[in-house]
């Protein structure tokens, strides 16, 4: 009978939290033989409400999607060879959107059936819990949720991993 | 990202003393030079002018957002100032500005400099949370109404 975890899909943000989330997919991958996806979301919904809310003018807008995507080839390329000097196959993926929504259509074009993200910021007022847009993801996603956390230990499991 | 990880009471300054645009810039920046967020606040000071010259970040109702991407931090920096009286920052609606969020950021943390401006966006739909946080009397007050 095949495991519990056939699909996971790991969200990277560039912090060092979801680096440590990746490193914690490599470990899970190898271990379950479960097949693994890095999603970045460049987050043009914020661009776009930027420039409505005429806090961005459009050329500001444009630079920043560049970094964004520049952002987006960095680090889905950091965790490509996160994986690869592990010997774990890895697919990446880069969208453009909202957050939660790029997400949880994510998983569900992959039938992804476990989501890891990094350690949230901890809460220091309801405002935060309202507007972060992971833990909307994690609250909207029809698969499991597995918040890596200690990021330590992720990462002497990821290099005890042969 | 809360914005609460980003400003403590001596990034904030309650009243304002300025009384011209680029003064108040001058006097924000000073704020974070003096809080030690900032090094070199001439360049700071010359990134945000540059980004005014394209276009006020006077948004209108009497909120400001000065805001630039400049190498002079090392980290996503956020000075908040309220002039109660307020002053003529060119907004869009040609009103005062009265209450200011001046957001500095590293070239290479786009996301977060996005993510603090949404953030601040959101915050000043609030027209309840934005006319407490103009009666704000020191900066003590003002982190507290961001702490509820």
């Amino acid at each position: 009978m095949a495991g519990p975890i056939q699909n996971i899909l790991v969200y990277v943000d560039g912090s060092e939290e979801s680096i440590t989330a990746a490193e914690y997919g490599v470990c899970l991958a190898k271990s379950t033989g479960a097949s693994l996806s890095a999603l970045y979301v460049v987050n043009t919904r914020a661009l776009n409400d930027l420039v409505k809310s005429r806090i961005f003018i459009a050329s500001e807008e444009q630079e920043y999607q560049q970094d964004l995507e520049n952002d987006a080839d960095k680090y889905l390329n950091h965790v490509k060879d996160l994986a690869h000097k592990k010997g774990q196959t890895i697919e990446v993926f880069q969208k453009n959107g909202a957050i939660h929504t790029e997400i949880k259509h994510t998983i569900e074009e992959l039938d992804a059936d476990l989501l890891i993200i990094g350690e949230l910021s901890k809460l220091q007022s309801r405002r935060d819990e309202f507007y972060n847009e992971v833990e909307r993801a994690m609250r909207s996603v029809p698969c499991s949720v597995l918040i890596a956390k200690d990021e330590d230990l992720v990462w002497s499991l990821y290099e005890s991993l042969a | 990202m809360s914005i609460l990880e980003l400003v403590t009471e001596d990034c904030i300054k309650v009243p304002l003393e300025s009384k011209r645009k680029n003064d108040l810039i001058r006097e924000m920046v000073a704020v974070l030079e003096g809080a030690g967020k900032i090094n070199d606040s001439e360049a700071i000071y010359q990134a945000i002018r540059t980004r005014e010259d394209q276009g006020s970040t006077g948004l209108g109702e009497g909120i400001a957002i000065p805001h630039a991407k400049v190498e002079g931090v090392s980290e996503l920096t956020m000075a908040i100032g309220i002039s109660p009286d307020g002053i003529d920052f060119e907004s869009l609606d040609g009103q005062d500005a009265k209450v200011f969020f001046m957001i500095l950021a590293p070239p290479d943390k786009a996301g977060q400099h996005i993510q603090a401006l949404s953030e601040v966006a959101k915050i000043t739909r609030s027209a309840a949370f934005m006319r407490a946080l103009l009666h704000s009397q020191n900066p003590a007050e003002v982190l507290e109404l961001f702490q509820e």
